[in-house]
């Protein structure tokens, strides 16, 4: 009991003083990943690799790189990134996936993309300082928000439901690309179906399996773009 | 040249976000007191490895394959990378030493260790998906991107709808009636539905208060935004068959429309 009231005075006083507990360094912290992964989506547009996210949200970004609309993106990001902020200052644990990854990573690149506005994700650079910039802004509302009207709402605004329901969609991609590997060609289709079921027996999720095998008989009996 | 591009952006996109994503893992132990950056499943997992070095890393392992799957074949790393493979890793190697579960809930160790891990994952992940032979590129277009438009187009706005439906009757109301205009409006219900849900469960739990109007007002005033500024209120008119007034032609014309 005696120790256990010294290990809590400890952190309190760490709490207080060091960078690696305080609140202050909070938004320091969301900055530097807020920077990496803005700049990951830099390179994802410059280089088509390095996106911090899933096949299924970067494909929305990716829609709009190659002539289509970046309406869903922006509304999509920028959604997740509003509710998690929220949320975050609430239960004190700031949700990275659907806040920086999403709302920083596709979100925010989306809504300056459709404006025309390309600088800040083609130059590697410009790209690290604005995620900084973002990131450092979010953390410093979450810091504001925590301090000033803690526990004014006591709702976590369904996040719960929203996490199920992304969750759910993680499980449809599996069969979703069996079922387009068998229409880009037999081979490709059997590859998809034999890398899923060996994943599936060593029980893990069906969607790399399917990726690779398909890849796998691609490599071996191309199809024509 | 391009592969020494590739290479150093890689360590530096690594370094910063491995440290971040560690520090901020760290601090989920000591959270509510302490603002934390990461996410529940990820808490839940590091406590599910009790202090096992090698079950930290076949977790990670476990997922690793999956993102290279993934990065490989659309340069997508996944979630998973922040969420799992970089947290996982950096809490065994802490623990090859002493098997300690305290380890991983220090957030400059883990700080450090992940922002090594990091570096390390995103470059490997970068140089091995930007060296791939063309044939497998355009397997993964051909196979991937149906799968992906089936899925942003049909089965996630149907899952999000189903979810705020079985919600609450709240979260079903607001979710149908904003999903429904995203759809008109934005070609996509999903954000509406995540903001009903939003909307619905805010004011299930909380009530009508400060807070739950200022998220509605903005809601409405970002379908207003984007209704005008995607010419939907100039369709409407055409598909009612009314002349469009000179004033909204002028509105829009001002705004480069």
């Amino acid at each position: 009991m005696d120790k256990e009231n010294l290990k809590d005075k400890e952190l309190e006083l760490k709490n207080a003083k060091s960078f690696w507990y305080a609140d202050w360094s909070f938004p320091l912290i969301v900055g530097m990943m807020s920077a990496g992964v803005f700049a990951g989506t830099s390179m994802y547009f410059n280089y088509g690799t390095g996106a911090f996210n899933e096949v299924a949200f970067v494909a929305m970004l990716k829609a709009g790189m190659t002539g289509g609309s970046y309406g869903a993106c922006a509304a999509f990001g920028a959604s997740f990134l509003f509710a998690r902020i929220l949320e975050g200052s609430l239960d004190g644990i700031f949700d990275l996936g659907g806040s920086i990854l999403t709302g920083v990573g596709l979100g925010i690149p989306a809504i300056l993309l459709s404006m025309n506005i390309t600088a800040p994700i083609k130059s590697f650079p410009l790209a690290l300082l604005t995620g900084g910039i973002i990131g450092i802004a979010i953390g410093l509302i979450i810091y504001g928000i925590r301090h000033f009207t803690l526990k004014q709402a006591n709702s976590t605004f369904g996040a719960d439901i929203m996490m199920g329901a992304g969750n759910e969609t993680g499980r449809f991609l599996g069969p979703l690309i069996i079922i387009s590997a068998v229409q880009a060609s037999i081979p490709i289709g059997l590859g998809a179906i034999i890398g899923a079921v060996i994943f599936y027996a060593w029980k893990k999720p069906i969607t790399g399996g399917a990726i690779i095998g398909a890849m796998i008989a691609g490599l071996f009996f191309p199809i024509k773009v | 040249m391009h592969i020494f591009t590739i290479l150093g952006e890689s360590l530096i996109i690594g370094g910063l976000v491995g440290l971040a994503v560690g520090v901020g893992a760290a601090r989920m132990f000591n959270a509510p007191n302490v603002q934390a950056l990461g996410a529940f499943r990820t808490l839940g997992e590091m406590n599910a490895s009790e202090g096992d070095p090698a079950s930290h890393f076949s977790f990670g392992l476990g997922f690793f394959f999956n993102a290279w799957a993934s990065t490989v074949a659309a340069g997508s790393f996944t979630q998973d990378v922040t969420h799992r493979v970089i947290p996982n890793w950096a809490a065994s190697l802490l623990m090859l030493k002493n098997h300690r579960e305290e380890e991983m809930q220090d957030p400059k160790k883990m700080g450090i260790a992940s922002a090594i891990v990091g570096a390390v994952v995103v470059t490997f992940l970068n140089l091995t998906s930007s060296a791939l032979p063309q044939a497998l590129q355009i397997t993964a277009v051909k196979v991937l991107v149906p799968a992906a438009t089936l899925l942003i187009n049909t089965v996630m706005p149907v899952i999000f709808w189903l979810a705020a439906i079985d919600g609450g009757q709240r979260s079903g109301i607001f979710g149908t009636i904003f999903g429904g205009f995203a759809q008109l409006i934005m070609g996509n219900a999903v954000p509406g539905i995540v903001l009903g849900i939003l909307v619905g469960k805010g004011v299930e739990e909380s009530g009508w208060n400060k807070i739950t109007k200022i998220i509605l007002l903005a809601t409405i005033l970002l379908f207003v935004l984007s209704a005008f500024f995607r010419e939907t209120d100039l369709t409407l008119l055409k598909q009612l068959n009314l002349n469009i007034p000179m004033w909204l032609k002028q509105a829009h014309a001002a705004f480069g429309g």
